[in-house]
């Protein structure tokens, strides 16, 4: 036998019904503003398909030129690659120990106080909203063209992104064990050493190898406003119209992610 | 009070009209006094949120109280700032209910943590504490009987083994006060009684150990003296050998008990 309500059955008043009639004007209203939106979207892309048909053929005739790559320049292209890897190595290191004081400031649960936390959240906060491109950009023009632009752009802009993060993972950790190491007269920073660091390292050390990696990815483009690295032969070739050493440049930029990506994960799952 | 009265037997912690008000209506400590000498196993016992817990973290100065006072060792737990309040939290050790080890930390550093205090900060930074204070939480967690378990991580213990580690780690701090709030609420009876006894044999090494319990039971096989709290007033402060029924349904009555923990 099957479980019934007790009570004698009778017909209760559905919430959804007053609406049922609105549902299809509402349901034609929103389908108005998503194709506005889109549109709007699409004529300040200027979006044309008829230019992508008409410049496909030229594209296909750029990879048939491409084959075989040339591999003359090999030796010089890895030195740039290894010139990329170096330069997001040093920029996510040196933002890595400028975030360290950041994130215990912009965390809400260690902060010594609110009269420092909101200005921290706010530099951070402006420092992760320019992109290390835009950073390059000014660098190159302050200390002239080359890898080390690139390493200050990765570096700003990557203080302000991996502080952030490790300050809210402090703030997702319980407050019992830093009340704990308070409690037996502590002073902060070894409340901080003892309590705080065992338990977030692993977050943190996993922020800084994804921000790594990122920036691996994210140099390529630097070489571009004449930062160093893989990415100034990118712009070399495509100017030139070398159509065999661009391939040889990307497949290097593909191998050298994958790779990174690779050891990273490696690393990070060591040390989780 | 100084510590020469404190040798001279005089009380280690005294509370006097100690008030805390969490919202203008909700009284969780109304004008609570007592004195504690050294050596002495005091039991608090009180229903939930009759305020034990918020005594233990205004006498550890975690939390302010609004009136009244907290005398550890001569110096005003209630109005001491940075560094006369850690100089008096490093005399009260405060082992709590939910053990609050650092998880993936072991068990020997978490003992270590109690000797925050009394090293310098490049080594808790470097993690190289001195011989003696190793020596010293080695000691410890020999006393609750984990010696053999120091190098396993926190979160790898059974919740027992927590709450032991967390006494080794109040031993370790080398307080004359020891509170415990709830050391046994999460334990099963063989670990609650072994957990007492260790608390016990810390009181008898002179040591003043306050710790709060539900059971009433524990509370007469195990303290001296038990306080009780009721709606944050302290209702019943007798040896532990003269508590009667009348005096638990003192306590335990529901009437009243609005406090909050």
């Amino acid at each position: 036998m099957r479980a019934s309500v007790p009570g004698a059955p009778r017909e209760y008043p559905d919430l959804a019904t007053p609406w049922r009639s609105l549902r299809g004007v509402r349901f034609v209203a929103i389908v108005v503003v998503v194709a506005g939106f889109y549109s709007v979207c699409w004529h300040l892309a200027q979006v044309d398909p008829g230019k992508l048909v008409s410049g496909l053929p030229k594209m296909l005739s750029w990879a048939a030129k491409s084959w075989p790559p040339a591999t003359d320049d090999l030796p010089i292209l890895l030195l740039r690659a290894a010139e990329t890897v170096a330069m997001a190595a040093l920029g996510t290191t040196i933002a890595a120990l400028l975030a360290v004081p950041l994130c215990v400031l912009a965390a809400k649960n260690v902060a010594p106080g609110t009269w420092l936390y909101y200005p921290t959240r706010w530099f951070l906060n402006a420092l992760r909203g320019i992109d290390s491109f835009v950073f390059a950009l000014l660098f190159v023009a302050a200390v002239g063209l080359g890898p080390f632009a690139g390493v200050l752009g990765i570096a700003l802009h990557t203080w302000g992104s991996t502080a952030k993060l490790w300050a809210e993972a402090i703030e997702s950790l319980p407050p019992g064990p830093l009340e704990a190491a308070a409690a037996t007269g502590a002073s902060r920073v070894k409340v901080l050493s003892m309590a705080l660091l065992p338990d977030a390292a692993p977050t943190m050390v996993s922020v800084a190898l994804f921000w790594w990696e990122f920036n691996v990815r994210a140099s390529t483009v630097l070489g571009v406003v004449g930062a160093g690295g893989i990415g100034q032969e990118l712009k070399n070739s495509m100017d030139l119209l070398d159509f065999p050493r661009l391939f040889t440049v990307i497949a290097i930029i593909l191998a050298m992610v994958t790779l990174i990506d690779h050891g990273s994960q490696r690393l990070r799952r060591a040390l989780l | 009070m100084t510590t020469a009265a404190h040798e001279a037997g005089g009380p280690v912690v005294r509370v006097e009209r100690l008030t805390k008000q969490y919202e203008p209506t909700v009284v969780a400590l109304d004008r609570v006094s007592f004195q504690i000498a050294p050596g002495e196993f005091v039991a608090v016992l009180g229903p939930s949120g009759a305020g034990k817990t918020t005594l233990f973290r205004c006498v550890t100065g975690l939390i302010r109280a609004d009136h009244g006072s907290v005398i550890v060792h001569g110096r005003d737990v209630c109005r001491a700032r940075g560094r006369e309040l850690r100089a008096a939290r490093r005399e009260v050790a405060l082992i709590f209910q939910q053990f609050n080890l650092v998880r993936r930390s072991s068990a020997l550093q978490n003992v270590l943590a109690g000797r925050l205090a009394r090293v310098p900060t490049w080594r808790v930074l470097l993690r190289r504490f001195p011989g003696p204070d190793r020596q010293r939480a080695f000691a410890c967690l020999d006393a609750v009987g984990l010696l053999d378990r120091a190098h396993a991580r926190a979160d790898q213990l059974s919740g027992g083994q927590q709450q032991r580690v967390a006494i080794a780690r109040a031993l370790a701090q080398e307080a004359s006060v020891i509170l415990a709030d709830e050391p046994v609420a999460s334990l099963d009876p063989d670990s609650a009684a072994g957990v007492l006894e260790t608390l016990r044999a810390v009181a008898r090494s002179g040591v003043a150990v306050v710790a709060s319990l539900h059971q009433v039971h524990l509370a007469t096989a195990y303290a001296d003296r038990v306080i009780a709290l009721r709606a944050g007033r302290v209702v019943e402060d007798t040896p532990a050998a003269g508590l009667d029924t009348h005096a638990l349904e003192a306590i335990y009555a529901r009437t009243g008990a609005g406090g909050r923990r």
